[in-house]
């Protein structure tokens, strides 16, 4: 009996999406390193210039030798904001743009790559959400009794393709270092992936310019995802392991909401939870991922 | 004198001795160790602090501990000056420690589970999580019969002893290693009364319990 | 025998001593998975363990007592009813819409909690004790989880039974061991808890609890040894149910109100001097969520509708209290309440709705009742109350004989002053006191007479508090309403344009048309009526919309209010 291969389940938009499957530098020179994209067994390595090697994986073991010069059956490879990227399919030319993460002066580092037992566009719903600063991030991102979600704009962008929520702003207990009360924070929202999204947050330092946090899901199956978090800050006096540390307390924070969450893939029909006006972003990503027919990690409307 | 924590936030053994010198209103000082992804506990730096390449570690003055129940020991005697978290009657100074002990398998197991799961590593996760209810069985059981001879503690004393600190963080992240509480009522309720502790403080990964009943 | 997820049998979901005060236990039943806890009221509540915004399991969420409190959003869902209480990221308003999370049927006996997989508004099977039962002063053991399928597990218990005395079988998954009935809970296709009861309370009851749990773990290590060599049955899959189709989409307007209530009148008495006390009942099970601030219509038994507010705190749901003045000069309405409606009248009531939200984000709320007006307040000061906020209250009376709920003002944890006779200046300086120079997150809620409103609001003005942050409820709409205007109104949705000429309202020219349009009280205090403007501008009448709002000019109350220009369009 021929055996199923798990390609045939993905829907065409995911399977010719670029996906993240590793940082950059975390990536072992001439070694083995193994993983798992849209149920599909993946190996992956770095030749001797650095750059990536990914192929689909069958026996090869974690930590074994290999020269990448005899993989011949290779998967394209891009790489982009520290993070090693590949295809199942025919993945368009460039991978969405962050412009700031060129500029010189800022620190940009990844912040480590976390299983998590919920599917990609649940992570990015959650990534989006306000709401639950004062209940999840307490005494950080926000604090009772400060819970009110502020009107918001919301619309998707044709021209680029992505979700952008603009003028979000939240009362932030702890919103810089410096801070001794609450203040208000600006945020704007991109989701330019459907299983990406992007936060540019006021910067302390330097009131006209933004911090860039970004979370990339790498989709492993249908209800779980790796979620690789990026920081791209203007930060002249915090180390990277102190911002690394900021970065995954507020994840380590997400991350047993979302693993009660039920059902683990994202339900796309309205009817399926309740929607309060402070979700109108979710709204959004919602309907525009079954505008695009994707039915990856997602519960589509039933015909 | 200044207590330094080699700490990552992430942690469980490091969040155990956090949560107990919040419990003694203890000050000190942290330094973030980049566990993940920057393997850092495995620098030369690192391993001049402890050669086991282990988080965490604790300097007190010119002291320096590791283990995160050796160090809860440690902070007991040394600080608690009501001497209830880690007692002096040797009966009761054998029934914690064999908590700790029991702590420990918790480490190897549960979070082993979660680390696999969550970091990537290599462990044998169908092992590590039968482990795990194996431990909570035993646990739930000890907990239910404590219940209904008015014991609300691992240990026998009337309060929680650091028997109840090494064994709750691990328990908590549980589910992170995909090892369901469901079955273990007993265990849940204690989880309640530990997060009641005055002086209780979360992690990332647990959530604060609500009040109590208030006494009529 | 395979289980069913429609089996609407009752089984036996957790001990009673597994549900604490201000505990959440996590259960399990036929694949689906409960969230159960015990309100301060002793009320065992059965909940599908999922919060309906974004399906986070509510067992990891907060008992607060009389609600249970959401660890993902904060949103509080009420003791017997399940339904929505507040939603903290809007916390102005009140959930307009019905959000009612799943409940499942519960029954506590034998030291057990029992539920079954049937619709709890319409249970088609009711609890019946096993037979038996009422001979016994039953005593349970420890539960016993095992990983095997439940018929297994049933007939692994049957296999205890000495050879001359066989099992008994009993209804269900249960059977009788000698004296000793033992209930097998399905917990899932390939998982079950064994929930035995001895028949009385044994002299050394931690002896035999040891020795029954040291028999029934022996039986699981033996089940599962023998369930990990067949194939794992495949987990059964329940189905979430859809939110009705209102709760999908995001209305700003009010929902035209829904049936009435049939309620008794459990009890009626004199609350003070001139307030009398009204519990109404329901018939059977409870009356619907409300929130702190809401009111109900009241149909009299005279054909009349009055709005009165519910006094009670959080998850109390058994019977709503209110309080009705007795007025000297009355208008047939309360006049026929205090007179005539007796203890054991059944009288029919709306749905409890809510033009007087209040806010759970205040750093300090200031509560300012005077006379009748204490009973929303004092809902609110419960639910305040019992979240631990912070608050003042303020109760102005004539005469220390009018002091209407005295006891459970006593009960408040917060300050409560009662001010009683002061002169009217004196109560002005009182307000303003009470009031204070007024800082971010400050609220002040008001109900009383016009002039007391008119004063808060005054004084509030003027010593820097903001309109939004002064919340009042009108009963009754005292100002002249000019209805000598004529203009033409263009109904959206309805594609229709009619005429309003003077001297009738927006509100009786639709309903000469045709259209069903909800309303209550008709002088424009209630919001009822409420509807959106989407052009035209709005000349308006009523005392439901705050200066803000009005300035707004997106909605407007068609009972009262007209227009400035010749045409307006509703959302209609």
């Amino acid at each position: 009996m021929p055996s199923i291969d798990p390609i045939d389940h993905i829907d065409p938009i995911t399977r010719d999406l670029w996906q993240v499957i590793a940082a950059t530098d975390e990536l072992p020179v001439g070694q083995i390193q193994r993983t798992t994209l849209l149920d599909v067994p993946l190996a992956m390595t770095r030749d001797s210039a650095g750059l990536p090697v990914v192929w689909r994986r069958s026996d090869e073991e974690a930590g074994d030798d290999v020269d990448p010069e005899n993989i011949l059956d290779r998967l394209p490879v891009t790489t982009g904001y520290g993070f090693v990227w590949t295809s199942l399919g025919t993945p368009s030319a460039a991978l969405f743009p962050i412009p700031e993460y060129a500029e010189a002066d800022r620190k940009n580092m990844s912040c480590g790559s976390i299983g998590i037992h919920v599917s990609a566009p649940r992570a990015v719903e959650n990534f989006l959400d306000m709401g639950h600063f004062p209940y999840v991030h307490t005494d950080i991102l926000g604090a009772e009794p400060h819970t009110e979600v502020k009107e918001y704009d919301v619309e998707v962008s044709e021209e680029r393709d992505e979700v952008l929520a603009t003028r979000c702003r939240f009362m932030q207990p702890r919103a810089a270092k410096s801070a001794t009360h609450a203040m208000e924070v600006e945020y704007v929202y991109r989701v330019p992936h459907p299983f990406c999204s992007v936060l540019y947050k006021s910067c302390p330092e330097d009131e006209n310019r933004r911090d860039v946090i970004a979370i990339f899901l790498q989709p492993v199956s249908e209800d779980r995802c790796r979620a690789h978090l990026l920081q791209s800050m203007i930060d002249s006096t915090s180390t990277i392991t102190d911002l690394r540390r900021f970065q995954q307390t507020i994840f380590g924070q997400d991350k047993p909401i979302l693993e009660n969450q039920y059902p683990k893939r994202l339900p796309l029909d309205p009817r399926a939870e309740t929607p309060i006006r402070a979700d109108k972003s979710a709204i959004a990503y919602r309907r525009w991922l079954s505008q695009k027919g994707i039915t990856y990690g997602v519960i589509p409307m039933a015909s | 004198m200044t207590i330094t924590l080699h700490d990552f936030e992430l942690s469980g053994n490091c969040y155990k001795l956090r949560l107990l010198m919040s419990i003694l209103q203890l000050r000190y000082d942290i330094v973030p160790v980049d566990f993940f992804p920057g393997r850092e506990h495995k620098s030369d730096a690192f391993l001049r602090l402890n050669p086991f390449g282990q988080l965490p570690v604790l300097q007190d003055g010119d002291l320096t501990l590791s283990d995160s129940g050796a160090i809860l020991a440690y902070l007991a005697r040394r600080y608690d000056a009501s001497g209830q978290w880690f007692p002096d009657d040797p009966a009761v100074t054998a029934e914690v420690l064999r908590w700790h002990a029991v702590a420990d398998d918790i480490t190897a197991t549960a979070s082993a589970a979660r680390l696999a799961l969550g970091f990537d590593y290599p462990f044998d996760l169908e092992k590590t999580q039968a482990g795990a209810h194996r431990i909570f069985r035993i646990i739930d059981e000890h907990l239910w019969f404590g219940e209904k001879s008015g014991r609300d503690w691992l240990a026998s004393p009337a309060h929680p002893t650091t028997a109840d600190i090494a064994c709750f963080p691990y328990v908590m992240l549980s589910e992170e290693g995909g090892i369901s509480r469901q079955d273990y009522p007993a265990l849940r309720r204690w989880t309640d009364r530990v997060r009641r502790i005055p002086g209780f403080i979360v992690m990332s990964g647990i959530f604060p319990a609500g009040p109590a009943l208030p006494a009529a | 025998m395979t289980l069913s997820l429609s089996d609407p049998a009752w089984y036996p979901i957790a001990s009673s001593d597994d549900l604490p005060f201000r505990h959440v236990y996590q259960g399990q039943l036929l694949g689906r998975e409960l969230a159960v806890w015990r309100a301060d009221d002793g009320n065992v509540n059965v909940w599908e363990n999922r919060c309906l915004h974004r399906g986070v399991r509510l067992s990891i969420g907060i008992n607060e007592g009389a609600e249970l409190k959401c660890q993902y959003h904060g949103w509080r869902y009420a003791n017997r009813s399940a339904g929505c209480t507040y939603i903290p990221a809007h916390p102005a308003d009140a959930p307009a819409r019905r959000i009612q999370n799943k409940i499942y049927p519960v029954a506590e006996a034998f030291g057990l909690v029992w539920s079954a997989a049937q619709d709890s508004d319409n249970i088609e099977r009711p609890f019946a004790p096993f037979p038996g039962a009422e001979s016994g002063q039953w005593f349970p053991l420890r539960p016993m989880p095992v990983n095997a399928a439940p018929e297994d597990v049933l007939a692994g218990l049957a296999t205890l039974a000495p050879d001359d005395r066989p099992a008994d079988s009993l209804p269900g998954l249960a059977l009788r061991l000698g004296d000793v009935v033992y209930f097998v809970q399905p917990v899932d296709a390939g998982r079950a808890v064994i929930r035995g009861l001895l028949p009385s309370t044994p002299a050394d009851a931690t002896q035999a609890l040891r020795h029954y749990n040291e028999m029934l773990s022996k039986l699981r290590d033996r089940l599962e040894r023998a369930a990990a060599k067949k194939p794992a049955p495949e987990p059964l899959a329940p189905a979430f149910d859809k939110v009705s189709a209102d709760l999908a989409t995001m209305p700003d307007i009010a929902i035209p109100r829904g049936n009435t209530i049939p309620v008794v009148v459990k009890r009626k008495w004199t609350s003070a001097d001139g307030v009398i006390g009204f519990e109404l009942a329901a018939r059977e099970g409870h009356l619907p969520t409300f929130q702190p601030g809401a009111h109900i219509d009241v149909h009299l038994p005279n054909g009349l509708i009055r709005q009165y507010s519910i006094t009670n705190g959080p998850g109390e749901l058994m019977s709503y209290i209110i309080g009705v003045k007795q007025e000297s000069a009355s208008k047939g309405g309360s006049k026929v309440l205090v007179e005539t409606v007796r203890q054991g009248d059944m009288l029919a009531i709306s749905e409890p709705r809510n033009n007087f939200p209040l806010r759970r984000d205040a750093t300090r709320t200031v509560l300012i009742a005077g006379g009748i007006g204490i009973t929303p307040l004092l809902s609110m000061a419960r639910f305040l109350d019992k979240s631990s906020l912070p608050y003042e209250l303020h109760y102005f009376t004539r005469a220390c004989e009018q002091v209407a709920f005295r006891g459970d003002l006593e009960a408040l944890h917060g300050t409560v002053l009662i001010h009683t006779g002061l002169p009217r200046a004196e109560i002005g300086t009182t307000i303003s006191t009470a009031l204070g120079a007024w800082s971010q997150a400050q609220h002040v809620y008001v109900c009383g007479p016009s002039a007391m409103l008119e004063s808060v609001r005054t004084t509030a003005a003027a010593q820097g508090w903001p309109d939004e942050a002064i919340h009042f409820e009108y009963f009754k709409n005292d100002k002249p309403i000019d209805d000598s205007s004529a203009f033409d109104v263009e109904l959206a949705r309805s594609a229709m344009t009619l005429h309003v000429p003077a001297g009738k309202t927006i509100l009786e020219v639709m309903r000469d048309a045709g259209l069903t349009v909800p309303s209550s009280c008709e002088q424009g205090a209630c919001g009822t009526c409420l509807t959106t403007v989407i052009e035209g501008e709005v000349d308006h009448q009523d005392v439901y919309l705050n200066d803000s709002e009005k300035a707004a000019n997106t909605c407007m109350m068609t009972c009262v209010s007209r227009a400035k220009s010749a045409r307006l369009v509703l959302d209609i």
